[in-house]
């Protein structure tokens, strides 16, 4: 073998098992099986944000339609969950507006409202003018079409007003 | 036969074949032979065997010595948490790297590097940056061999930066050689590592699944050091690891050559 082909050799295994190290030290394995569960995140992140660059990016339709079964079926734990998998980037304005609702869903009371839900589906809608600030879903099950009207459920939902108090409140109806 | 006289010097031109027998003066006799004589099976037998020297050099030089330092950048972070023995990676403090730094300036300060032997115009680019992707494999293997062997945090962690800053501080300007260096480097080491893993490891209370009153019940000193020391709880096998990649560390700078024009490009 020539001394070149050696020296070249020697660059391309010297940065390979350098990014390893790195890869290692920045995933932080806690065990050897673990390495290759990581391992496998991380290509998938890094090849998920080679499709967001090169404009290829696309949601996983499979799980997105489990997510859409358990969220019709009114299980907004395994809904998010599958959104979530759909979506890992979270690049997707109807994904993320789904999760949003989930919390919506989940956390509406019709006494009360579990504030820490509509918290966390305030925080996600965050996401969603970065994404598509004119997005409106065309789900005709949601009554809440667009992230500002989602937004300002939630915001009435958390605030505590007088007209929490109203008795006819008890027969409203949720969106 | 020819006799060398005492006072002969060699020419200057290197390439030129000679076929000579020293003779010591007390007649004892030091034969260096150069059969390099083209056409001849001798000659052949000489090239190839320069050949392959060459590639074994440069496979030490260029593969084995890069994955050596890299392999203690890889160990000198890696600790055992105790009592499960999960992998714990300890990225390597601030100070970490400027004594790496530090280090790296003594190696060329000493002559154990010598800057002019790893870079030249003379090379090819890839001769260049591979000789670049040795040196800074050593610097990580460096920075890595202190963050294993000062502790992690508390009071000792400054005693012992405190101690390596004051050493490497004072080595700065001291005149050194390549083996004084490599021993005074060892030496330090040595020291750091017995001071964590067997003084300090030994302070330290193992951990136990019965909570913070159980283990003052059982272990009242070594708890109370080990909370006032600020002392990590890790499993017995970083030691060994630790041990293994100080051993590494000194195997490498022992195979590194001082340039690399002595060693490929003769």
């Amino acid at each position: 073998m020539k001394i070149k082909y050696i020296q070249t050799l020697g660059i391309v295994l010297t940065a390979v098992y350098g990014l390893f190290i790195v890869f290692l030290y920045a995933a932080e394995p806690r065990s050897l099986e673990e390495v290759t569960t990581k391992a496998i995140s991380a290509v998938e992140s890094t090849v998920n944000k080679g499709q967001i660059i090169t404009g290829t990016y696309e949601i996983d339709q499979a799980r997105f339609g489990e997510g859409l079964a358990a969220f019709r079926a009114e299980n907004y734990v395994l809904a998010r969950d599958r959104f979530e998998r759909a979506d890992p980037e979270k690049r997707d304005a109807n994904t993320q507006f789904y999760i949003a609702y989930s919390y919506y869903r989940q956390g509406w009371g019709r006494v009360t409202n579990d504030d820490a839900l509509f918290k966390a589906g305030l925080e996600a809608l965050q996401r969603l003018p970065v994404i598509d600030p004119d997005f409106a879903s065309k789900d005709p099950d949601l009554k809440l079409r667009t992230a500002a009207e989602l937004r300002n459920e939630f915001e009435e939902g958390l605030k505590v007003t007088a007209d929490d108090f109203n008795p006819f409140r008890l027969v409203r109806e949720r969106k | 036969m020819q006799k060398i006289p005492d006072n002969f010097e060699p020419a200057a031109d290197t390439e030129k074949i000679v076929d000579v027998e020293i003779v010591a003066e007390d007649g004892g006799s030091i034969v260096e032979r150069d059969d390099r004589r083209l056409g001849t099976p001798a000659a052949d037998r000489s090239l190839t065997s320069a050949g392959q020297r060459d590639r074994k050099l440069a496979v030490r030089l260029w593969i084995f010595l890069p994955a050596l330092f890299l392999t203690v950048s890889l160990m000198g972070g890696l600790r055992l948490a105790s009592p499960d023995g999960a992998f714990v990676f300890v990225a390597p403090a601030l100070i970490c790297l400027i004594f790496g730094v530090v280090l790296m300036g003594l190696y060329f300060r000493g002559g154990m590097v010598a800057l002019e032997g790893w870079f030249s115009d003379d090379f090819s680019t890839t001769q260049d940056v591979a000789n670049a992707g040795v040196l800074v494999t050593l610097f990580a293997a460096s920075v890595q061999v202190f963050n294993s062997v000062i502790p992690e945090s508390g009071i000792p962690f400054w005693v012992v930066a405190f101690c390596f800053a004051w050493t490497l501080w004072n080595n700065l300007f001291a005149e050194f050689d390549n083996k004084k260096l490599l021993k005074s480097m060892a030496a330090l080491f040595a020291f750091a590592f017995v001071a964590k893993y067997i003084i300090l490891a030994g302070l330290t209370a193992p951990a136990t699944d019965g909570g913070w009153l159980r283990s003052m019940i059982e272990n009242p000193a070594r708890e109370t050091a080990t909370w006032l020391l600020d002392l990590p709880r890790y499993s017995s096998g970083t030691g060994y690891i630790q041990f293994f990649c100080l051993l590494l560390y000194f195997v490498g700078l022992y195979l590194l050559p001082r340039s690399t024009i002595s060693e490929v490009n003769r």
